[in-house]
């Protein structure tokens, strides 16, 4: 098969898609609605819309999620049945990241049943039970009364030997943020060994966006969990992604070894991003006063759009390139996440009464 | 209907600004004007005027009046017609209240959700309690029986409610079901009334059915408390739908009144504005004036012909019958102003070749049915949105249904049976090559038929170009175009020499003595076609260029449209050998779907295979004769006559589309 008989039907239905989306107007028209109900008719006659259905029926956002997250998984499995073989497995890895949000969001509950003692109550029904990618019992990770119960519920997932160099005792000490940073590294580790398997351009194409999507999601780590929460070096360096530019570059250059590791990282980054160096730059090392903290949030905050926009054209630039790739299935999902995780925000912030100058400012719309 | 574009003209008209408001209401009425800013009055005189104020923003109307649809639709409620509302007594709008007024119905609908949010968290604990059981998870589960030894019962209840789950207290023993992840809390809310587990085992046994009977009940329960919520807030926005339609109305109709007070400009005491109307409306629109001011107004016309024509909107009217054959010339562009109405050859052509591709008396029955079953449904369903055969489709299908029909007798095909005569010939009978009389003995004459079709569409693609140029004037283009006579001239030399080739069996050219100096004189035109468009140019003032450069562009020019002359002439008329093809193809489906239905024994089986084959052969081919047809008159016919350059004509009146800038 030719790469235009493998692409040319994809490509022609997921850019019809992605014109849909492009051209949309829904968000503003949300943002503007005066009421949540207002807000949410407007999905109506969208890829949305029976999104809005849930909600008429039963007045639960958290349903209505829950239905936006079943659609993703269906367009996941729709679009990997229209791609060759290597292509469809590298979309089921993609799939596998919503899996692993929604496992992350079973284990949440299970930690706040077992560990911090609140009453899960009816909020299990808002984890996906049905298969995504590989079998998991998540009725058995939310009734777990012990470690060891619960990861019996990923028998013979790749997830089970993640959550085996865990035990209770280290989630009650440290929370369950290092677990859910080893399930990411999992899911990278995944992620590139499916960019192996896939053939040409591709490849090239795939590498290169995830290399600088690997990279922003460490620069947002280097501010968030460096600069801000002061993280110490040893575990900012379990952390980190070890893929991309700036992790290799890291490791290339012994950056943990040196005296200063924060000055080498920062240089990398620099180096790399340049357009982001005085805000990197700007950034002080400590919080002890107030205005050292204001300062740094609103320069990491800075940082983060930026990183957003790079994204976001590196995505639009692979809709320009060639057509007949898997390049524009990957630019149709960013859109579509991006814009799911607005919708879902805008309705959030209507059933919290915010205004629109208030969602606009936080969302940077 | 007219041949060609609406004549228009242009209407410029002062009236006393009092009067302001009856004048835009009744123009508005009317519906027969597009407004234009007035920007023709030198500098010194546009400074003396100013522009509209508003009262209201136009933007603020604009979000009200989504608010309230909004809200109609959420409450199944159709929008009101508005032209059947007297809008020179409407109230005044009082943006203020009427907004507390959708705020109330609004913080309305959202308390109902909220009460839908708690039964739905409700519903959703009680259903994972009913499926651990039915999946026999039971070691989910925590059911206790037994009794109390102080306190009251009725206490127990609301305490282990908090935690949630089935508590039948109200005999003895007393039965709880919780979740068993619950147990630790539960146990703790217990001991403190002292419960004791009953040793009873009958009890036990009876217990969990019992408790699951309970769940379900409360299930179902829950589930009808949701539906009813969920018409409550329906019927809230439908209580109050008279004032939501007559809110509406009035929102419109201001709105509407912002945006044509948007085009006036105005002196201390009157009030200038100017738009252009249909030639055929003029004297309507000076009497409404005339009438509504009380004669204190000045009106004056200016023809559309001391205007720039790009700058005159366009208008088509054609006849009812052919609207969807409009939005096919819509879709495509809109024509210049004073060309040939494209509509009605559209229709005649998209219906021939539709009608060549889809002959099938009984098909194009199926698809008349299904055009008048959509288009009632429709009409039924005003609010329904458009499915997969939308209205514009459903609408369609009325007028290719008769079409198939058509073409099924005069080929004598219904359901690709030759159940009676042909009217012209046996198409079926020619494609599966049984002898046939009459002239059409092959395939090879069904594609002649269809190239000579061609060749009449593009000759009068080429005539209506010609006579649209003559209407403007444009005479050097009408001689030296491709599209113009030298084109026409080609086109029928070409014609010639091809059947003469064609006709002497692909032995021999044809030869005639006054072949050779017609084709050089069309070539000598081509040619010189550049070096007079320059001087032509030079005389209306366009700049010089070295003479090297035109005679570049010369040679340039005579090349591409030497290889467009001939290139695009033979592409053009071998493309309507796809109407042969698809008619073919669907003779061919039909008789290959009967041979598979005789193939079964079973006569169940053979009917099924011919219906589904039927049914196939309806949905694929007629989509695809659907497009060819669109495609052949986009891209063979239009391109001959049709320049869409034109500005489409947008009257302003209470029917106008929604009005957003």
């Amino acid at each position: 098969m030719s790469r235009v008989s493998d692409y040319a039907f994809i490509n022609a239905k997921l850019r019809a898609r992605i014109g849909i989306i492009r051209s949309s107007h829904l968000l503003d028209e949300m943002i503007k609605s005066p009421s949540l109900a207002e807000a949410v008719s407007k999905l109506d006659g969208t890829r949305h819309g029976h999104i809005a259905e849930v909600y008429r029926t039963t007045g639960d956002l958290q349903q209505a999620e829950l239905s936006m997250m079943e659609d993703e998984i269906a367009s996941y499995r729709e679009i990997a049945s229209y791609l060759p073989a290597h292509s469809a497995h590298f979309i089921t890895v993609l799939l596998e990241k919503v899996e692993m949000d929604n496992l992350k969001n079973a284990l949440r509950l299970w930690y706040s049943d077992v560990v911090r003692h609140h009453i899960i109550s009816f909020r299990s029904a808002y984890v996906c039970r049905s298969l995504i990618v590989h079998s998991i019992d998540y009725d058995k990770i939310m009734n777990a009364e012990s470690y060891q119960e619960m990861i019996r519920a990923f028998s013979g997932t790749p997830y089970e030997a993640v959550l085996s160099r865990f035990s209770l005792d280290i989630l009650t000490e440290k929370g369950l943020f290092p677990l859910e940073i080893a399930l990411d590294h999992l899911w990278f580790a995944h992620l590139e060994e499916a960019l192996r398997h896939l053939q040409g351009d591709d490849r090239k194409l795939a590498e290169k966006i995830y290399s600088v999507d690997v990279d922003l999601k460490n620069i947002l780590m280097l501010t968030r969990y460096s600069y801000y929460f002061h993280l110490p070096h040893d575990q900012l360096k379990d952390v980190l992604i070890p893929m991309g530019y700036i992790s290799s570059e890291i490791e290339r250059l012994k950056a943990y070894e040196s005296d200063d590791p924060m000055a080498v990282i920062k240089g990398i980054v620099q180096r790399r991003y340049p357009q982001i160096s005085e805000e990197i730059a700007a950034i002080r090392g400590t919080n002890d006063d107030l205005t050292a903290a204001d300062e740094n949030a609103s320069q990491i905050l800075r940082i983060e759009a930026y990183l957003a926009d790079r994204r976001k054209s590196e995505y639009m630039k692979l809709l320009v390139g060639k057509p007949f790739s898997i390049g524009v299935v990957l630019s149709y999902f960013f859109l579509c996440k991006g814009e799911d995780s607005l919708v879902s925000a805008v309705l959030s912030a209507k059933n919290y009464k915010w205004s629109e100058t208030k969602i606009r400012e936080a969302l940077g719309l | 209907m007219s041949m060609f574009t609406q004549k228009m003209r242009m209407l410029t008209s002062v009236v006393m600004d009092s009067d302001r408001e009856k004048v835009v209401k009744a123009l508005l009425e009317k519906g027969v004007m597009e407004f234009v800013h007035i920007g023709t009055l030198p500098a010194e005189k546009m400074q003396k005027l100013s522009q509209h104020a508003s009262t209201v923003p136009r933007a603020a109307l604009t979000d009200m009046r989504i608010r309230i649809e909004t809200l109609l639709r959420e409450g199944s409620v159709s929008l009101p017609d508005i032209e059947k509302t007297d809008i020179d007594n409407l109230p005044s709008l009082d943006m203020e209240a009427s907004r507390r007024a959708l705020d109330r119905l609004s913080g309305s609908l959202d308390t109902i959700r909220a009460q839908q949010r708690e039964i739905n968290q409700k519903m959703n604990f009680y259903r994972e309690i009913i499926r651990y059981s039915s999946e026999k998870n039971d070691e989910y589960l925590d059911l206790r029986v037994g009794s109390i030894n102080h306190g009251d019962s009725k206490d127990l209840a609301a305490r282990l409610d908090a935690i949630g789950g089935v508590f039948l207290f109200s005999s003895k023993p007393l039965v709880s079901l919780t979740l068993r992840r619950d147990s630790a809390r539960v146990s703790d809310v217990m001991d403190k009334f002292g419960w004791t587990e009953s040793t009873d085992a009958e009890a036990q046994k009876g217990a969990m059915s019992e408790a699951m009977g309970e769940a379900r009940e409360k299930v179902r329960n829950l589930e009808s408390e949701l539906k009813a919520l969920s018409e409550e807030s329906s019927k809230r926005i439908r209580d109050k739908a008279d004032d939501l339609c007559a809110l509406w109305v009035n929102v419109r109709v201001n709105e509407l009144c912002e945006h044509v007070e948007s085009y006036f400009s105005y002196t201390k005491n009157t009030t200038l504005f100017s738009g252009w109307v249909p030639e055929e409306d003029t004297d309507t629109i000076s009497k409404t004036i005339y009438d509504v001011t009380g004669g204190r107004c000045i009106i004056e016309w200016t023809e559309a012909s001391q205007v720039a024509p790009e700058e005159v909107p366009v208008s088509m009217t054609s006849p009812k019958i052919l609207r969807p054959f409009e939005r096919m010339v819509d879709n495509y562009s809109t024509p210049e102003y004073g060309s040939i109405n494209p509509t009605p050859f559209t229709a005649i052509a998209y219906l021939c070749m539709f009608a060549l591709m889809f002959a099938d008396l009984g098909q194009g029955f199926v698809l008349l049915l299904v055009g008048i079953l959509g288009t009632v449904y429709y009409r039924k369903n005003p609010l329904k949105k458009d499915g997969l055969i939308s209205r514009y489709l459903c609408n369609l299908l009325l007028y290719l249904g008769p079409a198939s029909m058509v073409g099924g007798i005069l080929f004598g095909s219904c359901f690709g049976l030759g159940i009676f005569p042909p009217l012209w010939f046996d198409y079926e009978a020619v494609v599966a090559g049984e002898p046939a009389a009459g002239l059409v003995q092959s395939v090879y004459d069904i594609l002649g038929i269809t190239i000579k079709f061609g060749i009449c569409v593009i000759y009068l693609g080429l005539i209506l170009n010609w006579i649209n140029l003559v209407r403007k004037k444009r005479y050097f283009e009408l001689v030296f175009d491709k599209n113009g006579l030298v084109g026409g001239v080609v086109y029928t030399i070409g014609i010639w020499f091809a059947y003469g080739f064609v006709g002497s069996g692909y032995r021999e050219f044809p030869s005639a003595p006054w072949f050779m100096p017609i084709l050089l004189i069309c070539l000598a035109l081509v040619v010189i076609k550049g070096p007079l468009g320059y001087i032509l140019g030079r005389r209306s003032g366009k700049p010089k260029e070295s003479v090297g450069r035109v005679a570049i562009d010369t040679i340039m020019d005579f090349v591409v449209e030497v290889l467009e002359l001939f290139s695009g002439f033979l592409s053009n008329t071998l493309s309507f050998m796809r109407v042969a093809g698809l008619g073919i193809a669907h003779a061919s489906l039909m008789s290959a779907f009967y041979q598979m239905a005789a193939m079964p024994d079973n006569a169940i089986a053979s009917i099924a295979i011919a219906v589904i084959g039927n049914v196939l052969v309806i949905v694929l081919e007629g989509l695809s004769a659907g497009i060819q047809s669109l495609r052949l008159n986009y891209y063979e016919f239009f391109t001959k006559y049709f320049t869409g350059h034109g500005i489409a004509f947008e009257p302003v009146g209470l029917k106008s589309r929604i009005v957003v800038d």
